[in-house]
């Protein structure tokens, strides 16, 4: 089944990791790889699912320079990516901290905050547009019942573009506090045994044990809290469609609205491929900075 | 390790036992005989996928062989499906339509005039405008109507009652003037009461609006957009003035408030809706008294025209089966029951439906569809005008939200329509 | 930070992050003509079992339940196994184009499905895995996330005990068995946690895939009360909450195993 190597130390194989990894590797290369090459290659097509298609060249790529919903689009969703990420990651691992230490009650704790996680963004969506609506939203009856003024929350477009950044962060810390908790269990005792010794104070075993020590793990939620806020779509949309008007319209809506409502699967193509080159770009510098930052 | 293999061996092998429930593809000849699984796509609002199985029940007793496997898809996600299912060759034997469905999907709809005797026998029952709908572009009828839907407007009785107007009476001949005073009066007198009036989430709903103006979005050869003209400017402006002036309120259109949750809170006097409202309010409103009641009147009164349909797509695995279906489902009798049930208006000229409540409310948004102009329906019939649905609504919005003006708005949605022409 | 300041946070935090959860809980107590009567009330009047009684009558509903339960664990099943298998070729072993399929893995999260959904359908089709729960457990099982979480916590393992198993002459297939799954028990329940939740929750890949309903999933069926104008809120909300409850279940089931000192136990055979 495996191969063997009598007695030999060198990591420099290839036959063995290439088994480790083919199933996975077929999976992708079937499912995901063949379909996005021909998303590629629609990109250079004028296509409509229902009509036929026909070459066009660059031209979707040319066209999307004067797009102006296109830039818009990718702006708001470039400055939710640029507030949600730091927040999600910087709750996530506040959260962690307090409920990492294995006591009675903070498994419990732990299920509490996963929860929200654990709902669909549809579930989530609508839940939250019945809670924050103007007129029949709970919270804003509970601010009158208190004698306050009600909130547009969802209403005024820079009230909702907070609003949507305040429930995607509410709806994923749970997911990436596992992830912080799992890393910080997994660091030694002996390491906090050493450092209690030497009488470091909470925050110096914090910044000098901890914050080494997860390091892996960090770059997973940053990677992925990244690429996961370019991709939302399905709560946003639930939420807001978008609005007021576009004011949280962000790109995988455009590329939706395009392809399926608009019929021009194309020129969706060519506006997911510089999505995805986007991301990959900020992906690689994410490993280069952690590389860089790590000296390995 | 090996306890996990196992587990995943015993998987594997339950789930081939559940197999793919794969069917031969049926030759029509014998098709009869055999055993044959309909595949029927549906949306539902409310309870219409109960009472579609109850109205066939009566089918499938008389022909055993048949089953039926309902495929309910939520309506957000309806024309993605159909076009999955149609792009990649194994469309449904049956499925609900709208009317903006029969614009796009003409082409792969079987087209009844090849298929149905004596269509002329069939189609005599229905309302012309229905039919119109249902119709591919050389006017061939490739779907059947099954209920007519109308935008219409249900007022919260009492709560005009209060500010001293018997909304029945005033609103027979009211104007968007008359209106406009009605609802500041009856906002004033009541104290539980925000705004005047909900108005229902979409370009369609707003389009009464438009047609009430003499407006249009497109031109009558249907080549091109129609709709950068002072008449559609006035009812964009005339929607902005309701927000402006607060009585309707900005957490429907700029946020995602249902209005028909506002009205059943009592926080909005009236609704501007579609005709299957009738059927939820009927169920859901207990503590105050509505009523359907005529669209107020700008150069014109109207509502606007739309409805369902059933159709049987090309190359369905089982064509005949699926016709036989559709013209017994769409049949007096069998309509008549189906609309009586689900709460809607039929299609049909000789329903003659006698509604267990709310006659009076169906009657009302019936008028206003009676005098809706043709132009309603071709408007909604277009493929393109469908392609920019949403684009219209975000145009809208930020008209309403003043970061253009309402002749920008009109002359972008001119401008991006026309880009599909 | 004290003892007390830190309950004190614990709880406020369970309120910021439950209280939509409980409001969702007892609303699907109250009958839709009673959700929207003002004034508000977080308790419902009149208590009633009735929406969940309308849930399970809507047909069906057990099997979708079955459906569901199926394909999310025999999923999670096999993204275990393959992941941990993946993360750690990735981190334990050098070998040329190593860092290029690391991306590659990475890259496929980076694609918007929705845009290659037609491409799919067609794949699909052709294998013939149209209406198969085959069809929604298998392409998803390779996920990049748990790719990319294996190998980050496969990187702290450390290699000496690789080295020494390789001296005793294990094969590689022994040594991850023998050593690295054992060792890597609190990625694999985290794993577990994670798959388990995406494949319940899942709807794109189910929506693609499935068109029978006797193959429909929870999410398929819920998907169904929202309408276009409307929602069914008491159908919606109380089949939303028996969907949790298996995921609940999941969750206090493999979060125990988040097991301290993973290295503490030294080298074992």
């Amino acid at each position: 089944m495996a191969n063997r190597k009598k007695g030999a130390s060198s990591f420099h194989q290839t036959r063995a990791p290439l088994f480790f990894l083919a199933p996975n590797l077929l999976i992708f290369f079937i499912f995901i790889i063949i379909p996005a090459v021909s998303g590629l290659r629609m990109s250079f097509y004028e296509w409509s699912i229902l009509g036929g298609h026909s070459f066009t060249g660059i031209s979707n790529y040319q066209a999307l320079i004067g797009d102006a919903m296109f830039w818009k689009t990718l702006g708001n969703t470039l400055r939710f990516v640029l507030f949600v990420v730091p927040l999600l990651t910087a709750s996530a691992l506040c959260i962690a901290l307090l409920v990492s230490a294995e006591d009675s009650s903070n498994g419990l704790f732990r299920g509490f905050y996963y929860l929200p996680t654990m709902l669909s963004f549809v579930i989530v969506g609508i839940t939250w547009r019945w809670i924050l609506g103007d007129e029949i939203g709970v919270l804003n009856y509970i601010i009158k019942q208190t004698g306050g003024e009600s909130v547009q929350w969802l209403t005024l477009p820079a009230m909702a573009t907070t609003s949507l950044i305040f429930i995607s962060v509410w709806a994923q810390t749970g997911f990436y506090m596992v992830m912080f908790v799992g890393g910080l269990q997994a660091i030694p005792e002996s390491l906090f045994d050493a450092a209690s010794i030497d009488g470091a104070s909470k925050w110096q075993t914090f910044t000098k044990i901890k914050l080494p020590m997860i390091r892996p793990t960090m770059l997973v939620v940053v990677v992925l809290a990244t690429i996961n806020s370019f991709k939302a779509f399905e709560l946003i949309f639930v939420l807001t469609k978008g609005g007021p008007g576009t004011a949280t319209k962000f790109l995988v809506q455009s590329i939706y609205q395009v392809a399926f409502e608009e019929d021009r699967m194309g020129y969706a193509s060519s506006m997911a491929v510089i999505l995805m080159l986007v991301i990959g770009v900020l992906t690689m510098l994410q490993f280069k900075l952690n590389k860089e930052y790590s000296n390995e | 390790m090996k306890k996990l293999f196992l587990v995943v061996m015993v998987m594997f092998v339950s789930l081939q036992a559940w197999g793919t429930g794969s069917q031969e593809p049926a030759d029509t000849k014998e098709e009869m005989k055999k055993e044959v699984t309909l595949s029927i796509l549906w949306f539902n609002d409310g309870n219409e996928s109960e009472v579609f199985m109850n109205t066939i029940d009566d089918y499938l007793i008389a022909n055993p062989h048949v089953k039926v496997d309902l495929q309910l898809v939520p309506f957000g996600d309806y024309e993605k499906r159909l076009k999955l299912l149609i792009a990649g060759g194994t469309p449904p034997d049956l499925a609900r339509v709208t009317n903006n469905h029969v614009a796009m999907f003409a082409d792969n709809l079987v087209v009844l005039d090849e298929k149905v005797k004596n269509l002329s026998a069939v189609t005599a029952g229905f309302n012309k405008g229905s039919l119109a709908f249902a119709t591919n572009k050389a006017g061939k009828l490739v779907a059947l109507p099954t209920e007519a839907t109308a935008n219409g407007m249900i007022v919260n009785v009492d709560a005009y009652a209060k500010a001293g107007i018997d909304i029945r009476e005033y609103s027979k001949t009211w104007t968007w003037d008359q209106w406009y005073d009605a609802m500041k009066k009856v906002v004033a007198a009541n104290d539980s009461l925000e705004y005047g009036l909900g108005f229902d989430f979409s370009p369609h709903r707003w389009s009464t609006l438009l047609y009430e103006a003499g407006g249009r979005f497109v031109n009558e050869e249907a080549t091109a957009m129609a709709f950068d003209t002072p008449e559609a400017v006035d009812a964009l402006k005339f929607f902005k003035k309701l927000h402006d002036d607060k009585l309707i309120p900005a957490s429907v259109w700029m946020g995602s408030e249902n209005p028909q949750e506002l009205f059943q809170a009592g926080i909005v006097a009236s609704h501007i809706g579609g005709s299957w409202v009738i059927n939820k309010y009927d169920s859901d409103i207990k503590d105050f008294e509505w009523a359907a009641v005529n669209m107020p009147k700008r150069k014109i009164r109207s509502s606007v025209a739309g409805g369902k349909f059933v159709g049987v797509f090309a190359g369905a695995e089982n064509e005949a089966t699926a016709i036989e279906l559709m013209l017994h489902f769409s049949d007096q009798k069998h309509n008549a029951m189906y609309c009586k049930e689900t709460l809607n208006l039929s299609a049909r000229t000789d329903a003659n439906i006698i509604y267990p409540s709310r006659n009076e409310d169906f009657n009302a948004m019936a008028a206003d569809l009676a005098i809706t102009p043709a132009i309603t329906a071709k408007d909604w019939k277009s493929p393109e005008l469908n392609k920019i649905y949403s684009y219209i609504r975000e145009q809208i919005i930020e008209g309403l939200l003043g970061n253009q003006t309402m002749e920008q708005t009109a002359k972008n949605i001119q401008d991006k329509g026309n880009t599909f022409f | 930070m004290n003892k007390i300041m830190q309950s004190t946070i614990k709880i406020i935090l369970v309120l910021l992050f439950f209280f939509p959860i409980l409001w969702i809980a007892l609303s699907s107590l109250k009958l839709q003509s009673e959700l929207f009567t003002f004034p508000l009330s977080l308790l419902p009047e009149n208590p009633t079992l009735e929406n969940y009684r309308s849930a399970f009558k809507t047909g069906n509903f057990l099997l979708y339940f079955k459906n569901t339960t199926i394909v999310a664990v025999v999923s999670t099943t096999i993204t275990i196994l393959i992941n941990t298998m993946s993360g750690y070729a990735l981190s334990k072993y050098i070998f040329k184009g190593r860092d290029t399929i690391f991306f590659i893995m990475i890259a496929t999260l980076m694609i918007p499905l929705q845009v290659i959904l037609v491409p799919i359908f067609i794949l699909e089709k052709n294998l013939g895995m149209l209406n198969t729960l085959m069809g929604i457990i298998i392409p998803p099982a390779a996920t990049p996330t748990g790719i990319f979480l294996a190998r980050q916590y496969m990187m702290t393992i450390p290699n000496s005990l690789i080295e020494a198993a390789r001296i005793d002459g294990g094969s590689e297939w022994f040594i991850f068995q023998r050593i690295i799954l054992p060792l890597s028990k609190p990625i694999i329940a985290t794993l577990a946690i994670f798959s388990f939740m995406w494949r319940w929750n899942d709807f794109l890949w189910p929506f693609i895939v499935i068109a029978k309903q006797k193959k429909y999933t929870l999410q398929l069926a819920l998907a169904n009360f929202v309408g276009q104008y409307d929602v069914d809120w008491s159908k919606l909300l109380s089949m939303t909450v028996i969907s949790i409850i298996p995921l609940v279940i999941v969750f206090l089931m493999f979060q125990k195993y988040f097991i301290k000192g993973m290295t503490s136990g030294g080298v074992k055979f």
